[in-house]
């Protein structure tokens, strides 16, 4: 049938992203999400929050198991210094992959000790949250690898360089999803048809944060803004909760990165919000492994039956050679 | 000549479980007028979104070819996220937080919010943010947080102001604060048509003297 023809090829084919992924890609995930840490940390002068009131601190996570001792040495500039270079140096030996897991532990451990004491001074907010837990995918997956080899289960490690990537893109869109499935049932529908989002705006805009923009609490005077805002919450909330959708609809990611990225700009601009990681972290949305296929696998764990002459592996075997390129539910 | 037999509309599966889930958000909101039927609503569509893919080859597949030890760190991960959700406690299970943003209907009208605005040696007026003076914290509280003694013991405010006047004249020797008000700015939320201003209405609530305590 011709609708529903156009409908099929609208919604386009279905297959689960980077499930061709091989170690090279992983490798350069890694690096960029080890990198990225690195340049934020580079860019943060820590050790100035000594100099913030001791009654502005609401330890947070972690370093409520501190003592109180502890946490006061902590948040002095050597306890500050000490931790942004001792964290500085595991992730650059990250980037070295020698002794990855033990490496990662140690960074995954010490970059929530940094995010939280970054959040100790006011609420918990979400930025960079998807790119700890990106961390701790990395870690718990080094780890799955090494227990796999050492116990002699290789099955899984010939295609495991998907996983860890696969789990970070779970959580960057399920993070999404539970931010639109909180708005709609939580919120209500008034949050889609007051003025809430103006109010929000203007209530950031006048606070100010890092980037200051200066303009959000203009919007009032701004009909069209104040349009495009009232329209927008609801599509913006629709995307959030279709998010997971992007783990298997290709053409839904197309439509995705951008939708949210003039989002996230929005909120830039008339918010003085900036989610920087996750926008960085979109570049995973993008299946690489299907474009070049220097970043495939050697083997996969799909049992369907490859397009390419090289396969060898019995089809009824869960391991094949090379990937399909469109497979369907 | 017989016309050709019409085969059944047969939606794309991706499709129709994106219209059972926004149909079964609208039967949810619907419901959803207390607290613990809020925390079901939600748990209610994770569940559903959760059993899409438990049920989709391709994840069965990954799955399937996982290890053990795969298996765990994947169901742990994804699995700490959705419970750190439903905690409703931001702080506590910190990185396993509540994905809330823009969650309530946001009601003050006008908008207000307390600022610390000072006043140099050379007459001029510059805003004292925190998140710029120290760019590591992300985002405090708002400043009428400091006043409540819920939160902050008293005299927390005055010592905000001090500290971010003694930061902004670290960084600027040659042009000093020397006076820091608490201002309280307000934004009506529906102006009168044509309306334009350069700058928030301002009240002042306190006064802080800082060349005096240098």
């Amino acid at each position: 049938m011709r609708a529903s023809e156009t409908l099929r090829h609208l919604i386009g084919p279905i297959e689960l992203i980077h499930e061709h992924a091989g170690p090279r890609l992983l490798r350069l995930a890694r690096l960029g999400i080890f990198a990225l840490w690195i340049i934020k940390l580079l860019l943060d002068p820590l050790w100035r929050l000594a100099e913030l009131p001791r009654e502005m601190r609401h330890p947070i996570g972690i370093l409520n198991l501190l003592p109180a001792g502890a946490q006061d040495w902590l948040f002095t500039s050597t306890g500050l210094i000490a931790l942004l270079a001792s964290t500085l140096l595991v992730l650059a030996l990250g980037l070295t992959d020698r002794a990855f897991a033990i490496v990662a532990t140690i960074a995954a451990v010490q970059l929530t000790v940094y995010s939280s004491v970054i959040r100790t001074f006011g609420p918990a907010v979400h930025t960079d949250i998807v790119l700890l837990l990106a961390v701790y995918a990395l870690t718990g997956f080094a780890w799955a690898d090494w227990i796999a080899l050492k116990f002699g289960d290789k099955k899984s490690l010939q295609a495991s360089s998907s996983y860890p990537l696969i789990t970070i893109i779970a959580m960057l869109l399920l993070s999404y999803c539970m931010v639109g499935i909180n708005r709609t049932v939580a919120g209500g529908i008034n949050v889609f048809t007051g003025d809430s989002m103006e109010a929000w705006c203007i209530d950031a805009s006048m606070r100010g944060y890092y980037f200051n923009t200066n303009i959000g609490w203009h919007i009032p005077e701004w009909p069209w803004v104040v349009f495009m805002l009232r329209s927008g919450l609801p599509v913006i909330t629709v995307f959030e909760i279709l998010a997971p959708l992007c783990l298997a609809a290709p053409h839904f990611r197309w439509i995705f990165m951008p939708v949210m990225l003039s989002f996230h700009l929005l909120s830039l601009v008339f918010m003085n919000i900036f989610f920087f990681d996750d926008i960085l972290l979109y570049l995973l949305l993008i299946d690489w492994s299907r474009r070049f296929p220097a970043l495939r696998a050697a083997t996969i764990y799909s049992a369907s039956p490859a397009p390419t002459p090289c396969a060898s592996v019995s089809s009824t075997s869960v391991l094949a050679s090379e990937p399909t390129n469109r497979r369907s539910f | 000549m017989t016309a050709p037999a019409r085969k059944p509309l047969r939606l794309h599966p991706a499709l129709s479980a994106a219209i059972i889930a926004l149909c079964l958000a609208a039967i949810v909101y619907m419901v959803s007028f207390a607290i613990p039927l809020k925390l079901a609503g939600q748990a209610y569509l994770i569940v559903i979104i959760l059993l899409a893919f438990r049920y989709w080859p391709p994840m069965i597949r990954m799955v399937k070819s996982m290890s053990v030890p795969h298996r765990i760190v994947f169901g742990v991960l994804i699995g700490s996220m959705i419970m750190g959700h439903y905690t409703l406690n931001g702080r506590t299970y910190f990185p396993f937080v509540t994905w809330e943003i823009f969650p309530f209907v946001h009601e003050n009208n006008p908008v207000t919010c307390r600022e610390f605005i000072a006043t140099t040696e050379d007459g001029a007026k510059v805003r004292l943010l925190v998140e710029q003076l120290f760019p590591s914290v992300v985002q405090i509280d708002p400043a009428d947080a400091f006043d409540n003694p819920r939160w902050y013991p008293p005299g927390t405010t005055e010592k905000v102001a001090r500290v971010l006047a003694k930061a902004y004249n670290e960084q600027h020797p040659g042009n000093p604060v020397w006076r820091v008000d608490l201002m309280e700015l307000a934004v009506q939320l529906h102006p009168p048509a044509g309306e334009s201003r350069p700058l928030p209405s301002c009240e002042l609530l306190k006064r802080y003297d800082i060349s005096s305590g240098q």
